[in-house]
């Protein structure tokens, strides 16, 4: 977590399941019921940096409040699709932050597979990226569709490898500035 | 130290000498490859830049000497040298790349100290002063320029130049002042604070030194390193490079390698 | 006070760099010696050749005060035989063709020599070794070593495009030099890309990614994308890289103090 960095705080408002273990009076606010107690059992998605705090006497071992899930776009579904073929998953319509949240939510559970499956994603998405990246006409037929499907982690990818291939073409006088 | 090395340094002192001048324009280079390359402000390298300022106000005395003597009607040099329009623009363009050098090192850095201006504030701080300044203690007076540490016992300011370091105080004050003045006097006074660790997420943020350098390794061997961490006490090793081999590594792994001069960033 | 450079020195300043290249010049008029901030510069008496930092004879080139006489890789021959090592060895088939060898690092014919690296002092008193762009890898060459098989100097593409955009009438065959190196361009620009595979052993403490022979301006292309890929692998695999250091410090702790700096040897990632 990063102070000023914009992503960072985003990524802090990404939605996390959570389950009530203890009745809590006066949070029903959470529920959308203000005044009203919150029940245990109640399973509402709170942004992550409230659902990991309410979580934390979990992780000292003490009565806990909340018990986190994994979110939705970190599915065994997900998963399965992404083992199947990582390049036609639409990420961002998972999560905008999918890479930053995955990362935060790997701090929370112990999920090794988890982390070689995602690792593989990004390396296989990481390729076609590259290629896009480096066609000077841009983004064309299926390649607008995958890369309407980039994540913020990979736009920035493809921007980073868009410009310096584009610098190192006008450097060789291929394409003219701006 | 071996026969070579007693011979290499022969002409260590004679900083005057055409030796000196090639040797120093290569370390300019190659450092200012460095600072470009890499995340963290490296330390200043006070000689290099005393002895490359010395020869660039000497060489602007030449330029200015040879302008004159080729604008005099009195001397005619003109006719005796046909070429000194062309030397003149041969040392107007020497003098113009290593100015750009200069400037662009100095430019980097700055970007650098003004983007982690917290963190190289308390960090050469709290190099040099063993007791903390007691701003906390009239919290309900908390200004955001309390925030900035005490320099005045500084001795060394490392990696900065003293010059750096009276930059970036002026600028952390200035800007904190902005702060206060524009939003933050509205703050209850305990969160005026400017390097403040509320939550767990502290507002000092330093450069990462995980963030990837390239590097050629320009000796035998040298070992990517793991410094201690998360647990481990001591430095470990990891991968070898073998000499003339070009790796993609974490700076931190061969920090230590660049600063013995065995590594070169790209 | 903005600076907008990004991280990592630029195409121009790539460019910039490899100027510093020196280059063999033929010069067509006489010229006194000079001292210049990066180095004396030697007097020019036609017809003996003279070297000098390649900015310089671009200089005295576009005034045709003298010609350049191309370094033994910028030649067709040269060139083709290149684009044989890094298409056809299969050696060579994910890596560079080897680079020119640093001074005292054994060349590729003598086998099994040891590498040794001779430093110079700085007058700080630090160990100073030359690399590119200060090794005379772009100067020209009578004799050429038997059995010296044709290398990339690091600066290979900025140099290759400079001396055909400023002096291709001293090169021989520039359209074919000019073809070839747009080949050799595209050869080993694939291989960065289809390197992506790999760059998960550079992603944890300790590793790395070896690039060997790849050129400064390849570099200065790939280096977002390269630093990106792995930056981002470094922080899936964060909380992995973290339990794994954790167990090592727990079996360090095990195996009492003795036990961790000799094991420390052997542990490669």
């Amino acid at each position: 977590m990063s102070y000023y960095d914009i992503d960072s705080i985003l990524t802090d408002a990404q939605k996390l399941p959570c389950t009530f273990e203890l009745e809590v009076p006066g949070l029903g606010i959470l529920e959308g019921n203000p005044g009203d107690n919150i029940k245990a059992g109640t399973r509402i998605d709170l942004p992550l940096w409230l659902g990991e705090m309410l979580s934390i006497g979990a992780r000292l071992g003490t009565s806990r409040l909340v018990t986190l899930d994994i979110p939705s776009a970190l599915s065994e579904r997900v998963m399965n699709a992404l083992k199947a073929d990582p390049r036609t998953v639409d990420l961002r319509a998972l999560a905008p932050h999918f890479y930053s949240l995955s990362e935060r939510v790997l701090e929370l559970f112990e999920e090794e597979e988890m982390v070689d499956v995602l690792i593989n994603t990004f390396k296989k998405r990481a390729s076609e990226i590259a290629d896009h990246a480096h066609n000077p006409m841009g983004a064309l037929g299926d390649g607008v569709e995958f890369l309407r499907g980039l994540d913020e982690t990979e736009r920035q990818l493809f921007r980073v490898a868009h410009d310096s291939a584009k610098e190192t073409r006008i450097w060789a006088g291929e394409a003219k500035k701006r | 130290m071996d026969i070579d090395d007693i011979l290499a340094s022969v002409d260590r002192n004679d900083v005057s000498s055409p030796e000196s001048a090639v040797l120093d324009h290569q370390l300019l280079t190659r450092f200012w490859v460095a600072e470009r390359g890499v995340s963290e402000l490296l330390p200043w390298p006070e000689a290099l830049m005393n002895r490359m300022m010395g020869r660039v106000r000497k060489q602007i005395e030449t330029i200015e000497d040879l302008a004159a003597s080729s604008s005099d009607p009195a001397s005619n040099n003109s006719n005796n040298n046909p070429n000194i329009n062309l030397k003149l623009s041969i040392l107007q363009t020497d003098l113009s790349r290593t100015q750009y050098l200069l400037r662009c090192i100095l430019r980097q850095r700055l970007s650098k100290l003004t983007k982690h201006s917290m963190h190289y504030l308390l960090r050469v701080s709290a190099a040099s002063s063993s007791q903390h300044p007691d701003s906390q203690i009239n919290t309900d007076q908390q200004q955001p320029e309390d925030s900035i540490p005490d320099l005045t016992n500084v001795l060394d300011p490392s990696p900065l130049s003293a010059q750096e370091l009276a930059f970036l105080r002026a600028h952390q004050t200035l800007l904190a002042g902005h702060f206060g003045a524009s939003f933050l006097s509205s703050f209850p006074a305990q969160l005026r604070r400017l390097d403040d660790n509320a939550g767990g997420v502290s507002m000092v943020q330093g450069p990462d030194g995980r963030e990837m350098v390239f590097v050629r390794c320009l000796v035998e061997r040298v070992a990517v390193v793991v410094p201690p961490g998360d647990g481990v006490e001591v430095e470990t090793m990891g991968t070898e490079m073998r000499m003339g081999d070009v790796w993609v590594v974490r700076w931190e792994g061969v920090r230590g390698a660049w600063e013995r001069g065995e590594v070169e960033i790209l | 006070m903005a600076f907008p450079l990004p991280r990592g020195i630029t195409p121009p300043e790539i460019s910039f760099l490899a100027e510093m290249e020196m280059v063999t010049i033929l010069p067509r008029q006489r010229l006194e010696g000079l001292e210049l901030l990066g180095g004396p510069v030697e007097p020019l008496l036609p017809p003996r050749r003279a070297s000098l930092p390649l900015w310089l004879a671009l200089l005295l080139k576009r005034q045709r005060r003298a010609n350049i006489l191309p370094p033994p890789w910028l030649h067709p021959e040269s060139l083709s035989l290149i684009l044989d090592i890094e298409t056809q060895h299969h050696e060579y088939e994910h890596t560079f063709s080897p680079p020119p060898p640093l001074p005292g690092q054994p060349s590729i014919r003598d086998h099994g020599q040891r590498p040794v690296a001779v430093p110079r002092y700085t007058p700080d008193g630090g160990r100073y070794y030359p690399a590119p762009p200060f090794l005379p890898q772009n100067v020209a060459q009578d004799h050429i070593p038997a059995g010296e098989p044709p290398s990339l100097p690091f600066h290979w593409l900025e140099v290759g495009t400079m001396l055909l955009d400023a002096a291709s009438d001293d090169l021989v065959d520039p359209d074919q030099t000019r073809r070839l190196l747009k080949e050799l361009r595209e050869v080993r620009t694939a291989k960065i890309r289809s390197g992506v595979d790999v760059l998960d052993t550079a992603s944890t403490g300790g590793g790395g990614v070896a690039l060997t022979g790849v050129g400064a301006m390849e570099v200065g292309e790939g280096r977002g994308f390269i630093a990106g890929v792995i930056d981002g692998l470094r922080k899936i695999g964060a909380s992995k890289e973290q339990a794994r250091r954790e167990q090592m410090a727990e079996d360090m702790a095990n195996g009492g103090y003795g036990a961790t700096q000799d094991d420390d040897d052997d542990m490669e990632f």
